[in-house]
């Protein structure tokens, strides 16, 4: 996805002092470090990871020249090391220049094997990136250290941001932002380090130090990438520029065509002809016109600039991400439905900070449909006019009015019950209890619904082929099918959340295990594989569930004629977490009841919250993981005596 | 696993992208109403002009698949892709052309630089009904790759053709492979001046992957086809008549391979062999130092895709291929004495024998072979965790192309690994106190069973604990169970077997209902989850390697308790894969022993069956349970 480009004019000012990059250079006899034991066990560890921003005006001249310099020394320990730092990818998005390139390696015993330029291969027009520079690190073995140090003079843009958190640990990472006389602000982000002032041969700058940076864990629940330290900065050429000048100035450049003064003539019959006979609330017109632009168009992520002319794209039904939102202002301006286009960014790489201007953040277009309270996602085939995707979920947002303004809101569901699961199973056993028989009905509401739909309508066959094993019950490894079939499949559902049916039969022996003449009856593995949250290490992210969620089930067990049943205890589990007003932010609860040869389990268990708080974290994997111990309740089935 | 390619020739991998892309396909959404290919060749003082016309023409159903409209196109420094003309015709008989084409470079995770591109576009306004018209030409340089010829694809295809048309002094080779379900039909024309050969086939079904099964070109339709050789001047010049023609080739190539500045290597290969006596063990250890000194690092570049870089080279770099690692051993082997020739073969992605088409479709990969003591013995410097004597392991059964002196090479069948050298041997002891399962396991793994544990170890784990690993992929118990004091020996290929210990603490599995404790001592389940679907499932179904495990399981009866009821013995053997489970009772301890063994590397559709007789049994077993009261 592109980011949005902010054009700034650059006055002039003056300096008079040389670039601080000139003078930098490695060592020039370089020797090994000396480490701890404890870091010499790493696969690999930097032992210096530091960046050089520096911006440069120089007297004679008006513009602006901007230089990249990044300089980094790692001991690699073993071949994972190896392969994690022996390629080298340099990105030449905006490059204007490359200064300079080199790379060594310095072997346990001392020797330095210098990269040999000739081996730099250029690669041009990389995916959605860019052109690239690469090279693989010449003479690295075990316990040698890699060494590569670059200088690149980037085309002048105001705006920069760097993830500092890597994969690997970094036992000192340096950051030096240097503006001069320029005006430049820097905010570090996920770490408690500060910039501190400095002058870099009498220029004026900041610098970052952090210490034994370590690398960020994935762990589940979490917003892994999007918390990891990151710096974003600006530095204009003129005085007293504001976010919010900044934010306006996105606003006039994107707004650009956004909300037509007249629909086009064509879109106008065109919408005409979609709604009619239809219903006429905002809901509907919204959701018919989503539909149909979803059938009819393609979204590209290429370079081509046509893409967000409307006039092409109408003719072509092909659109950037930004052009197709055009394209939805004309069919809904002519079916005269109100509406915001927002920008914003997934939650799940990086949070929109309002406070500082950053384009990187500027990445998802979606538009919100005010009367309705929900939105249209124009770049996903698999979503509707519905509630705001997941991934957004959470997330600030810029959403502009007609009048062009624009307001910040965190993102939120319109209805918190949106997401639920209703399951309802009958559970009875053939003759000999050689088999357990699962008549079973689901209802999948809300992302749910999406994620279900999304998956039986365009993946692979093999993907669809393993959804339908989870779908009739996962983890039950010798489960016979004898029917499943589903209601409401198609994406389109004009209904507000409509739910995803499911109804299946299965049998199952492996649930029935042998013990002497009783038999024991694993009723936990009826509800599926459950997730279990493992934690040796203490919890790094604060809790981040998809989205708020409930579950209902109703599992009625029959039991065979002549036995009677024991151990229905293991039946019984609650787990919660309360707010502070004592009120269920989760919970997990599993009671029974039996009446004759009837036993009747319910389960409830629901997130009504999408956030927890890092100190919460052991009550919320309680009631996460009170699932999985349902998983292995089991009754026993005796003979009556 | 390191999976090394030396050069994937273009139409291979353009295969192989559309299979992965055609993966988005479903059910009859898109169709191609044709798919056609001519050829013709033209050749004049000896050099040939080779050009594909391509012409496809693909209608959508619905308009749930748009995203077919995405269309890429490969190419590399040994085709020219040109005159390309994509049309949407839209159901109101409108045209819209495609007015926008990118080229662009793709990063892929095995390859590090390759020269090729691929060229990008996207059909304009479609939507149900619409048809979409693709024409180009594909320019192709080198007359050593033809390529290959697919019938059907990933969305049902009406109709498919493809033409050659090449003058009298040419021959000609074709070869149809698993075209039984799918009647082709050939035709030969003969103008003023040439040949036309044709193949035509009408309605062929969809193709998609199944899970564990053999790749693509096992089982998708297709033909390959290459220049044998031409007449000129009244003498006959071969290209790929035969395997004698194609090693001819490769033997031109690795004439050039640079052999300068040997010193060093020879140096080193020197000190190392010097500290062995047997010609066994030298070579063992200079492929331990190969495999501990040289990282996998690739690069596709035109034919230096075919030519392995210098010895020097990759010693001074530490970095290389797998031609470059072969190359390299081969050099350092005979240095010491020890007879050793580079080899030609396919991985077992590859389906085909040299003799049945040889051409450079057959392989994708190269290796060293070395003789010692009259055994010939395959070694293969990718693979890092390999042991020295043991083939890699997706190169078992396949054929090598061991070049022997630049005229001379021989056809020899990498051996398949037997079973009983991929072991894991398991010995659990387990104990029962205040309602859970504590437990202490040492795995001891040889062989493949080695190596894939390794492999998932360092690097599939990237993100999750070792516990969650572990748990994850051994899967012991349930998952609540506990790994703590997790210790892995030294990983490296010198290291013959690999030991992985742990204690194991098990919550909610034991059973205690009344007066009975109801415990299974089958806390490893392995295979239970390999039943196949034969109803559905189309092709047969891969195994990696031939392995066996064993598994000793001693329970301590706690005290107070005995035992009431202990599982009879269970043992079946099947085609080529069986179990036994036993159980004792012996001084306050019971005993389990089981052993699992698999001898295939493949289950062929007529065995599904006797497959899942096998797995049912199993599971069936791992149901008994052993029962104490107090």
């Amino acid at each position: 996805m592109r980011t949005v480009i902010v054009i700034l004019l650059c006055l002039c000012s003056t300096q008079a002092f040389s670039q601080y990059y000139k003078d930098y250079d490695w060592e020039k006899s370089p020797k090994l470090h000396k480490l701890s034991e404890q870091d010499a066990n790493k696969s690999s560890i930097a032992i210096i990871e530091k960046y050089i921003i520096e911006y440069y005006q120089s007297e004679l001249s008006d513009a602006i020249r901007k230089f990249e310099t990044n300089h980094s020394i790692t001991r690699v320990h073993d071949e994972k090391g190896i392969k994690m730092h022996n390629r080298v990818y340099i990105p030449m998005y905006n490059v204007k220049d490359i200064v300079s390139i080199k790379a060594r390696t310095i072997s346990p015993d001392g020797k330095v094997t210098l990269l040999n330029k000739d081996n730099i291969k250029e690669v041009k027009n990389v995916e959605e990136y860019g052109d690239f520079k690469i090279f693989a690190i010449e003479g690295a073995q075990k316990d040698s250290e890699i060494e590569v140090l670059y200088t690149l003079e980037k085309q002048y843009s105001a705006f920069g941001r760097q993830t500092l958190q890597q994969d690997y640990p970094i036992k000192t990472l340096e950051y030096h932002f240097i503006t001069g006389d320029l005006e430049g602000r820097i905010k570090p982000y996920n770490t408690t380090g500060n910039f501190e002032k400095k002058t870099y041969n009498d220029r004026a700058g900041l610098q970052l130090i952090l210490n034994d940076v370590i690398p960020m864990v994935e762990e589940e629940y979490s917003t892994a990438d999007a918390n990891k330290s990151v710096v974003a900065y600006q530095c204009f050429g003129q005085k007293g520029v504001t976010d919010s000048l900044l934010w306006n100035n996105v606003v006039s450049n994107i707004s650009e065509g956004m909300f037509p003064e007249t629909p086009n003539a064509a879109v106008k019959d065109l919408v005409a002809e979609i709604l009619k006979g239809q219903k006429e609330d905002d809901f509907t017109k919204a959701y018919l016109i989503d539909d149909y632009i979803k059938k009819n168009y393609t979204v590209i992520d290429n370079n081509n600039a046509q893409l967000s002319n409307i006039d092409y794209i109408l003719k072509n039904k092909s659109a950037s991400d930004l052009g197709i939102v055009k394209v939805y202002g004309h069919f809904l301006t002519a079916a005269d439905v109100e509406y915001l286009p927002l920008i914003t960014a997934n939650v799940y790489q990086q949070k929109l900070d309002p406070e500082f201007f950053n384009p990187n953040s500027l990445r998802e277009f979606l538009i919100y449909i005010p009367k309705t309270g929900n939105y249209i996602t124009p770049d996903r085939i698999d979503y509707r006019l519905s509630e705001i995707p997941f991934y957004i979920l959470g997330n600030n947002a810029m959403y502009i009015s007609k009048k062009l303004e624009f307001s910040f809101y965190k993102t939120a569901l319109s209805d918190p019950d949106y997401s639920r699961v209703v399951r309802n199973m009958d559970i009875s056993f053939e003759d000999e209890l050689e088999a357990a028989t699962i008549v079973q009905q689901q209802e999948y509401y809300g992302y749910w619904s999406i994620t279900n739909r999304a998956v039986l309508n365009l993946a692979p066959d093999q993907s669809i082929k393993e959804f339908e094993d989870y779908l009739t019950g996962s983890g039950i490894e010798d489960k016979v099918v004898k029917s499943y079939t589903t209601k409401n499949k198609d994406i389109a559902q004009l209904e507000y959340n409509k739910p995803f049916i499911v109804n299946s039969e299965i049998t199952s022996e492996s649930l029935l295990e042998e013990a002497g003449d009783s038999y024991i009856f694993q009723v936990g593995k009826v509800i599926g594989t459950q997730s279990e949250l493992y934690q040796e290490t203490k919890r790094v992210n604060p809790i981040l569930m998809q989205y708020p969620n409930q579950y209902d089930y109703e599992i009625t067990v029959t039991i065979p004629d002549g036995y009677e049943v024991e151990g229905l205890e293991s039946l019984l589990i609650k787990k919660e977490l309360l707010d502070e007003e004592g009120k269920q932010k989760c919970k997990f609860e599993s009671n029974y009841t039996l009446e004759g040869n009837k036993l009747t389990i319910t389960i409830q268990e629901f997130y009504k919250v999408s956030e927890y708080d890092i100190a919460e974290y052991d009550e919320f994997r309680n009631v996460i993981n009170a699932a999985s111990d349902f998983n292995k309740a089991a009754i026993l089935m005796n003979p009556k005596e | 696993m390191t999976t090394s390619y030396i050069k994937f020739p273009y139409f291979i991998l353009f295969l192989f992208a559309s299979i992965c892309f055609a993966q988005n396909d479903n059910s009859e959404d898109y169709q191609f109403l044709e798919r056609n290919e001519h050829i013709t060749i033209q050749l004049e003082k000896g050099e040939f002009t080779i050009v594909k016309n391509i012409h496809e023409r693909a209608e959508y159903i619905t308009a749930k698949k748009l995203y077919f409209a995405n269309e890429m196109l490969r190419f590399d420094s040994f085709t020219k892709l040109e005159d390309i003309e994509a049309i949407t015709h839209l159901p109101d008989g409108k045209t819209v052309e495609v007015d926008y084409i990118e080229t662009k470079h793709e990063f892929d995770d095995g390859i590090f630089y390759s020269d090729q591109q691929t060229k990008n576009f996207t059909f304009p306004a479609v939507t149900k009904g619409a048809i979409t018209d693709l024409k180009y030409k594909e320019i192709i340089s080198d007359p050593h790759f033809l390529g290959l010829f697919r019938f059907g694809t990933f969305a049902p295809t009406k109709k498919a053709e493809l033409t050659i048309e090449f003058p009298k002094n040419i021959q000609i080779g074709y070869r149809e492979f698993h075209t039984e379900n799918v009647p082709v039909n050939f035709t030969k024309e003969e103008t003023k001046n040439s040949f036309v050969y044709r193949w035509s086939v009408e309605n062929v079904s969809k193709f998609t992957g199944e899970e564990d099964s053999e790749a693509a070109l096992y089982y998708l339709p297709h033909i390959i086809i290459h220049i044998k050789n031409y007449e000129e001047n009244g003498k006959t010049i071969p290209v790929l008549s035969n395997v004698t023609d194609l090693y001819s080739w490769y033997a031109s190539l690795a004439k050039q391979v640079d052999e300068n500045d040997l010193e060093k290597v020879y140096q080193i290969a020197e000190s190392i062999a010097s500290k062995h006596t047997t010609d066994r063990d030298k070579a063992e250890a200079i492929f331990n130092w190969v495999q501990g000194n040289i990282t996998y690092v690739a690069f596709e570049d035109g034919l230096g895709g075919f030519i392995p870089r210098g010895a020097a080279s990759v010693c001074k770099n530490r970095y290389g291929d797998c031609k470059d690692m072969a190359n390299l051993l081969y050099v350092m082997l005979n240095h010491v004495g020890i007879p050793s020739y580079r080899a030609w073969i396919g991985t077992r992605d590859r389906p085909y024998l040299y003799e049945e088409v040889p051409t450079p479709m057959v392989d994708n990969h190269m290796i060293t072979a070395t003789v010692i003591d009259n055994d010939t013995i395959f070694i293969d410097g990718t693979d890092s965790y390999v042991n020295f004597g043991m083939p890699s392991s997706f190169t078992q059964t396949k054929e090598a192309l061991i070049g022997i002196t630049p005229e001379q090479f021989i056809l020899k069948k990498v051996p398949k690994l037997a079973s009983e050298k991929s072991k894991a041997i398991v010995n659990t002891s387990i104990s029962f106190e205040d309602g859970r399962i504590n437990a202490k396991e040492e795995r001891l793994l040889t062989g493949y069973e080695k190596v894939d544990f390794v492999t998932g170890y360092l690097y599939k784990k990237k993100d999750i604990t070792e516990e969650e690993f572990l748990n994850t992929t051994l899967a012991l118990g349930n998952n609540k169970t506990k790994y703590q004091n997790i210790k892995v020996s030294p990983v490296e290929s010198q290291y013959k077997s690999l030991t992985v210990s742990y204690d194991l603490v098990i919550e909610n599995y034991v059973k205690t209902i009344g007066s009975k404790t109801i415990l299974n001592l089958n806390i490893d389940r392995a295979l239970s989850k390999q039943k196949i679907d034969v109803k559905s499932r189309k092709y047969t179904k891969k195994i990696d390697h031939q392995f066996q495990k064993e598994y000793t399981t001693t329970f301590t009866i706690p005290d107070g308790y005995k035992v009431t009821s202990l599982p009879k013995p269970i043992t079946y053997d099947g085609k080529a894969y069986g179990f036994a489970i036993s159980h004792e009772e012996k001084d306050g301890k019971v005993i389990q022993h089981k052993t699992i063994y698999v001898n295939t590397l493949r289950v062929e559709k007529e065995d599904f069956e006797a497959w899942n007789t096998f797995v049912k049994k199993l599971i069936k077993a791992y149901k008994k349970s052993i029962i104490i009261e107090k």
